[in-house]
């Protein structure tokens, strides 16, 4: 409680994205840090963006079993070293963090957390085609975008987006090993490569015909308000529009659907655009999605009951440890002494002084 | 191989530099330098006498050689140096190590040192199971000469194995480490070695390496080292360090030593704790650095030091390369020390002083800071007195136990439980991160002493008493301005204590009782008895 009271005297903490680089005209050029952006917008947080450049890993382990021999030498190697992270995007509130490779991502944390709570209080039937609709623009379209960046596409837009702030031979190792990653993850090998990218942009054109269905003339996804869905497409498809190259299977697959491009331009101007002020607020209705990040004090948070949990138990652990350590010790201090007095003291140190001096002294 | 001599004309397949100048002009000299004169080593025993010498004899004419040598220089220049055993060891590597030392010999004394100097630099290659080194006769026509003959005996089994529980203070804590050592593989002495070190909880290890004692030009050894390190930093900074780097040793003598280091560095965070600066270091990094120390050591012993000094200066700079992207930075540690016997009990008073400094350099370096792994680090059990590795030693506080910290990330409160409830009143938080300093000082003085019994005297275990004091501060280049001594003065961090040491043959230890006398909020120091282990 001090400490929150005091918090309260001072100036209120900040809510912090901490994201990839822009780029190609938008505030953030990754994939998987849009949607976070876009759901902060949506959600009317006032927020500030700042830059992490040394994390270009995206989440995927690299399975190097199918490699070559001197490939797989370094996959393996890299994996013990670098193992997979993706904590990136990740949003800060004072000493509250949220991380993406947390509890589904960080836009599930800021709901199940209560701090944004577009998610809230959506009817129970319309849930079932949200949480669907959900999954299909998490899986299908997210692989879609991956294997287009990855493997598809040209090395430059990834090199632009994850790696040119990094020295040029980690970026070079990187790029290589993320894209085995993502070869590895959606099991594409050279024979059938061909089959598996028509499997790809099969779901993704699925995809986008459903949403399209779905959103038909409406605002919104879902009861007339921004939700999550609503954020992961903006993401996504802005991504698609403005990221990759106009050969792109997949932006063409998405240019025929009127109006989604409708929704993504009508979003982009009011979320994205650089002289949007987030004071003025969205024109939609925000009773649902309170966006105030609430007070520590008084707030009924939801738990984390594993943290905890592992904190009693290692309460004993710790104490059981302590007192084994303690018991080796005085067994390991006892031989010592023991040596020590019968052995004698070591004369090493003079014999390293005639080592030396017999040997380079000048 | 040929030595030539000025007189001769005779042809010499290799132009080689000659030795000596002046022959013995004296008939009586030219006969005594004329006799066998052997070195022994490792239990060889070439006693050469002529054939109708006896043993009494033969020690006459020992005697009187002896006795000559004692009265003045004997006139001797070495005409061949004769090298036999090596088959597989290149004559050039075991010339360039004994040429130096017979070059300047012009005298039978010279020529003994010289022999033992160079029968000491070709066993500290490492790659031969026996030396010897024999005086001979010169050429009849040649008088004034010798001939220096070399038997060798090549390491009957190039490969060898070690392991062993080390302390190391790069490893920070005890390591189980194995290696194993292919010697003189393509006969230039070089010793390629593969190791791996586990150390409890912390730190673990895998390299390979070669290193050769002379390349081409370059007359120090040279030696290349491959790693890949991991180091566990959860408990303490909640970060996980892993690094595969490559070093390459360009000079390595008694006090210099110059190395190269290109490391690839990533800062990982499983635990999902860590402080928002450590958040914002997380990730991959290139180092690329030159880092040169200069070490002088002048005392009696490493493991309990009663007279002389020591001095270390370690100066390392990054961000060598093209690329801006590479981290940059400049770093400097001094370490002093000193021990002056007081003539009873045994007794000494060692002291020292250690500091260290670093700084980023490059674009915007004013305001920015060096990345934690890089930074100084105060604490842990290790004894100042043992290891000159400047400002880290701090008695009585834990590991990273000193410095600035930054709070961990909030735990928040179990849903339907009042922030009233909880124990503490509070969000929950578990502690802080160590984070390290820019700038760091440690002083330290320590009595030793002989304890009164006499099987503590006659096993070197002895007492001793001690003070230490250090500051660790965290300042970039812009707040430096206002940079208060007296109040870095101030925040000095300081414990006493005292303690009995058991030395051994490898290691140190000791039992100690630490007082705190000062810390400050953040600080892990404990009053009470520690254990240290110190390697020298």
């Amino acid at each position: 409680m001090e400490m929150v009271d005091e918090r309260e005297e001072e100036a209120k903490p900040e809510v912090v994205l901490v994201a990839r680089k822009g780029g190609f005209g938008l505030p953030t050029a990754c994939p998987v840090c849009l949607p976070v952006y876009c759901h902060l917008r949506f959600a009317n947080v006032d927020f500030k963006l700042e830059f992490d450049r040394a994390n270009p890993d995206s989440g995927t382990c690299i399975f190097a079993a199918s490699l070559p021999l001197l490939p797989l030498l370094l996959a393996l190697t890299l994996m013990f070293i670098y193992p997979c992270s993706d904590h990136i995007p990740y949003v800060e509130y004072g000493d509250y963090v949220t991380f993406n490779n947390e509890k589904g991502g960080v836009i599930e944390c800021l709901n199940e957390d209560n701090v944004v709570k577009l998610d809230s209080q959506l009817s129970k039937d319309c849930f079932p085609d949200w949480a669907s609709t959900k999954v299909m623009i998490s899986t299908w379209l997210a692989e879609a975008v991956q294997y287009e960046l990855w493997v598809s596409c040209d090395n430059t837009i990834a090199d632009d987006i994850y790696f040119s702030d990094l020295p040029w031979p980690i970026g070079k190792i990187l790029h290589w090993k993320q894209t085995q990653a993502v070869k590895q993850l959606h099991g594409i090998t050279k024979l059938n490569a061909a089959e598996k990218e028509e499997e790809i942009y099969r779901k993704a054109n699925i995809a986008y015909e459903a949403l399209s269905m779905k959103l038909g003339s409406q605002v919104f996804f879902f009861e007339g308000r921004p939700t999550s869905v609503d954020s992961l497409f903006l993401g996504h498809a802005v991504f698609v529009l403005h990221v990759l190259p106009e050969t792109s299977v997949l932006r063409s697959s998405l240019s025929k659907h009127a109006n989604l491009l409708r929704f993504v331009q009508d979003f982009k101007i009011q979320l994205l655009e650089d002289s949007y002020s987030s004071a003025t607020g969205p024109a939609f209705s925000s009773d649902a999605s309170s966006s105030s990040i609430p007070r520590r004090k008084g707030s009924k948070q939801n738990a984390k009951p594993k943290p905890k949990e592992k904190r009693e138990r290692t309460e004993e652990e710790k104490a059981f440890r302590r007192r084994a350590k303690y018991f080796i010790a005085a067994q390991v201090v006892s031989i010592v002494i023991y040596l020590s007095i019968l052995g004698g003291m070591g004369d090493s140190g003079l014999e390293d002084g005639d080592e030396d001096g017999l040997a380079y002294e000048e | 191989m040929a030595i030539p001599s000025d007189s001769e004309a005779g042809p010499n397949p290799k132009p080689v530099e000659e030795l000596g100048t002046e022959s013995a002009t004296n008939d009586e000299h030219r006969g005594e330098d004329e006799d066998e004169i052997e070195e022994e080593e490792e239990g060889d025993d070439e006693e050469e006498a002529e054939e109708d010498e006896t043993p009494a004899a033969q020690r006459e004419n020992i005697n009187r050689l002896f006795r000559r040598l004692s009265g003045g220089p004997v006139r001797l220049r070495v005409q061949d140096i004769i090298i036999r055993g090596n088959t597989k060891t290149k004559d050039a590597l075991i010339e360039a190590e004994v040429l130096d030392a017979f070059r300047s010999a012009c005298s039978m004394q010279e020529l003994i040192q010289a022999a033992g100097l160079a029968n000491t630099r070709l066993r500290q290659l490492d790659i031969f199971d026996s030396v010897s080194i024999t005086l001979d006769s010169g050429p009849s026509e040649l008088p004034g000469t010798a001939n220096v003959v070399i038997d060798v005996v090549e390491a009957r089994n190039p490969l060898t194995g070690e392991f062993g529980a080390y302390s190391k203070p790069e490893a920070r804590s005890w390591s189980l480490e194995g290696s194993l050592k292919l010697k003189n593989l393509f006969g230039y002495g070089d010793i390629w070695d593969a190791s791996g070190a586990y150390g409890f909880g912390q730190t673990s290890e895998i390299s390979a390496g070669v290193s050769l004692p002379r390349f081409k030009a370059i007359s120090t050894p040279l030696t290349t080292r491959v790693s890949l390190l991991s180091q566990d930093w959860l408990k303490f900074s909640s970060y996980k360090e892993r690094l595969l780097g490559l070093s390459v040793g360009l000079i390595s003598t008694g006090n210099h030593d110059l190395a190269y280091n290109l490391t690839w560095r990533n800062l990982s965070d499983p635990s999902h704790m860590s402080s928002k600066t450590i958040r914002r270091q997380l990730g991959h990094s290139l180092l690329s650095s030159l880092k040169y120390t200069y070490r002088i050591d002048h005392r009696d012993s490493d493991l309990r030091p009663t007279r002389g000094y020591a001095f270390l200066s370690t100066s390392q700079f990054g961000g060598l390369g093209p690329d801006s992207r590479i981290l940059r930075f400049i770093r400097q540690e001094f370490d002093v020390r000193g021990a002056f016997p007081l003539g009873f009990y045994n007794a000494a008073v060692n002291f020292g002083v250690a500091a260290g400094a670093i700084m980023p350099w490059g674009k915007g370096f004013m305001n920015s800071t060096s990345l934690s792994p890089e930074r100084f680090y105060m604490g842990g059990h290790s004894s100042p007195i043992c290891s000159l590795g400047g400002p880290t030693s701090l008695l009585g506080f834990k590991l990273r136990g000193v410095g600035p910290t930054d709070e961990r990330r909030a735990i928040l409160t179990k849903h339907g439980e009042d922030v009233a409830t909880t124990p503490s009143g509070r969000i929950a938080s578990p502690g802080g991160d160590a984070i390290g300093g820019n700038l760091a000082v440690t002083t330290f003085a320590d009595l030793s002493f002989d304890l009164p019994l006499k099987l503590f005297r006659e096993s070197g275990v002895h007492g001793h008493m001690f003070l230490n004091t250090g500051n660790l501060v965290d300042l970039t280049l812009a707040e430096f301005k206002n940079f208060s001594f007296r109040g870095f003065l101030e925040t000095f961090r300081s414990s006493a204590g005292f303690g009995i040491i058991f030395p051994t043959r490898f290691f140190r230890m000791e039992i100690n009782y630490c007082y705190i006398l000062k810390q400050l909020q953040h600080d892990h120091g404990k009053t009470g008895i520690q254990f240290s282990f110190s390697t020298p």
